[in-house]
């Protein structure tokens, strides 16, 4: 049976792995709510700091599922784990960067306009972990699980093992992130519908 | 089996796909030298639509191919429930709203020809259209949908011709692919279309057979090809291993071939890995310019062209061997019965993607 075997929520000001809470914005600090994540998790990719913010929430959210999911890493072969992301906004967050590079007597700047392409975040998980195997961007007016669902039907059905799966909307008034990880292992949580919507909207539990 | 036909292409090279076959066998390229249009006020060479101009560009050219399509087709499947459209683009109509850069054309393509889906955009850069023939094709082998409808747009802008000017990527001559003296890409834009299928009736015209691809990563860098071409020798051979086609049967390969250095050595490296440089190439950025999201869907479409039409294209813009693999690059047209075609893509982000089509 295909199930999901991580997740993490990442929103406005709250970080969450399997719905438990990692980490709270801090807003007094004077670093970016993703920088804050990064330092309190103790992660180190300095290449972090020249990512665009898609590909900043990309990467903190795999890397927050992979501390959860030790194992997925060392089961698979390097072109096992298939990729397939989306949002609603495309790059929109850096697009708008990247245009006023170059408007009001400045110039383009090339370092943005590499991010100006919604798959890049894919690019750049696949980099880190050195994975070689199918990735997927599709701009959808709204999350779906039944876009994950027929895919993942499609890239189960033709070679690939296991996959993250991720919701990415991060503009200047939103942040909405959601990776997954499915399996084909034992497990409760089916990769379906439902669980997919549930876990999508994970509240944080309250741990006291 | 999936089938593929009803291709159109509307381009600088005109607006139907015979317009665009005549152009390609006569050589035509719709590159030309655009004044004042770099950053900076330099003169640039674009592949542009004449009169495509105002607002809702992008749109303005999916309807325009879609509106072609359904005169190829049963036309009862466009609103058939099972049917989807697909569209594969990078920037779509960033021009119009920077916001929702594909919104606008979803909808207005919905409602103007009573679609029953709301169409779904993939944007995997420049390899786009290439994935997204091949989603149509897993879609309609996993029973998702009966009926796929493939556009690929990208329209030129600002934006991405600016984009490119600041990585040093463009050729201040039109693009030449694969040749020793290349020096980047030119912009283009246009928009192809096809109806990828399980039921041969539905196709006015004799469609070909689909070999459904795979796409792999480089895991390399995001915006530079790797050294080695692993990513594309990976999703070549696993399309081919899929369907059991050996090296011999490859009669003809539809290359990316931007024009800039790295990518192009990287291709040369690639297919030399493969066992395939002996087998004709061509590139048809020299005609077409990049057209990113559009450009995989066209490409095929020309492919098609070429295997109805049994005619090797030209790769215009090649002169000399500029690669440290050589590879069989034609250079001129030659009247050939092809029977399997192969077309790559590769692009930002580091993905690299495949499929073959078969003659029928």
């Amino acid at each position: 049976m295909k199930v999901i075997t991580a997740y993490c929520n990442l929103r406005a000001d709250e970080c969450l792995v399997n719905g438990e809470l990692v980490a709270r914005r801090d807003a007094g600090s004077e670093d970016s709510w993703f920088k804050q994540i990064y330092r309190k998790q103790g992660l180190t990719y300095p290449k972090f700091y020249k990512m665009d913010v898609l590909s900043q929430a990309g990467y903190l959210a795999s890397e927050l599922i992979k501390r959860a999911n030790p194992g997925i890493t060392g089961a698979y072969a390097d072109d096992e784990i298939a990729m397939v992301f989306a949002n609603a906004s495309s790059s929109a967050e850096t697009d708008r960067r990247f245009t006023q590079s170059y408007k009001d007597g400045g110039s383009p700047s090339p370092s943005l306009f590499v991010y100006t392409l919604p798959n890049i975040v894919l690019g750049e998980i696949a980099i880190l972990n050195k994975w070689f195997g199918e990735n997927m961007f599709a701009v959808l007016p709204n999350f779906a699980p039944g876009f994950y669902l027929n895919y993942g039907q499609i890239l189960f059905g033709s070679g690939s093992r296991a996959l993250l799966g991720g919701w990415l909307e991060v503009t200047a008034n939103t942040t909405d992130v959601f990776l997954f990880t499915v399996e084909d292992k034992g497990g409760n949580v089916e990769f379906n519908r439902e669980n997919l919507l549930r876990l999508s909207q994970a509240a944080a539990q309250v741990t006291s | 089996m999936i089938y593929i036909g009803a291709e159109v292409i509307v381009s600088p090279l005109g607006d139907s796909v015979e317009a665009n076959w005549e152009a390609l066998s006569a050589n035509r390229s719709g590159i030309a030298l655009t004044p004042g249009a770099g950053f900076g006020g330099e003169d640039m060479h674009l592949s542009k639509i004449a009169g495509l101009n105002g607002p809702l560009r992008f749109q303005q050219l999916v309807i325009r191919a879609l509106s072609a399509l359904a005169q190829q087709v049963d036309r009862s499947i466009l609103a058939s429930g099972r049917t989807i459209v697909l569209i594969s683009s990078t920037k779509g109509e960033l021009d119009d709203n920077l916001n929702d850069q594909f919104g606008g054309a979803c909808e207005a393509v919905m409602r103007q020809f009573g679609l029953a889906h709301y169409p779904m955009v993939i944007s995997n850069a420049c390899i786009s259209g290439v994935l997204t023939l091949n989603t149509a094709g897993n879609m309609v082998a996993a029973g998702q949908y009966e009926h796929v409808i493939v556009i690929g747009c990208d329209v030129a802008s600002d934006f991405v011709l600016y984009g490119f000017q600041s990585l040093f990527a463009v050729s201040d001559k039109p693009c030449a692919p694969f040749d020793a003296a290349r020096k980047g890409i030119t912009l283009g834009e246009g928009c192809g279309a096809m109806l990828v299928s399980g039921i041969k009736a539905v196709f006015a015209n004799s469609p070909l057979e689909l070999l459904t691809g795979t796409s792999a990563n480089d895991a390399n860098h995001i915006s530079g090809p790797s050294r080695t071409g692993e990513g594309l020798v990976r999703s070549v051979s696993r399309t081919m291993a899929n369907h059991g086609i050996d090296i011999r049967e490859i009669d003809f390969i539809c290359a990316h071939g931007t024009g800039t250095v790295f990518n192009d050595e990287m291709e040369a490296i690639a297919f030399d890995r493969l066992g395939l440089p002996d087998k004709p190439l061509n590139s048809l950025k020299g005609y077409f310019g990049h057209t990113l999201g559009a450009a995989g869907v066209i490409e095929t479409a020309v492919c098609l062209q070429m295997i109805r039409n049994e005619m090797l294209i030209k790769s215009l813009g090649y002169h000399e061997t500029g690669t440290s693999k050589p590879l069989n690059i034609i250079r001129e047209n030659k009247p050939e019965k092809l029977r399997t075609v192969l077309k790559t893509a590769s692009g930002f982000g580091g993905g690299n993607a495949s499929l073959m089509i078969r003659y029928l």
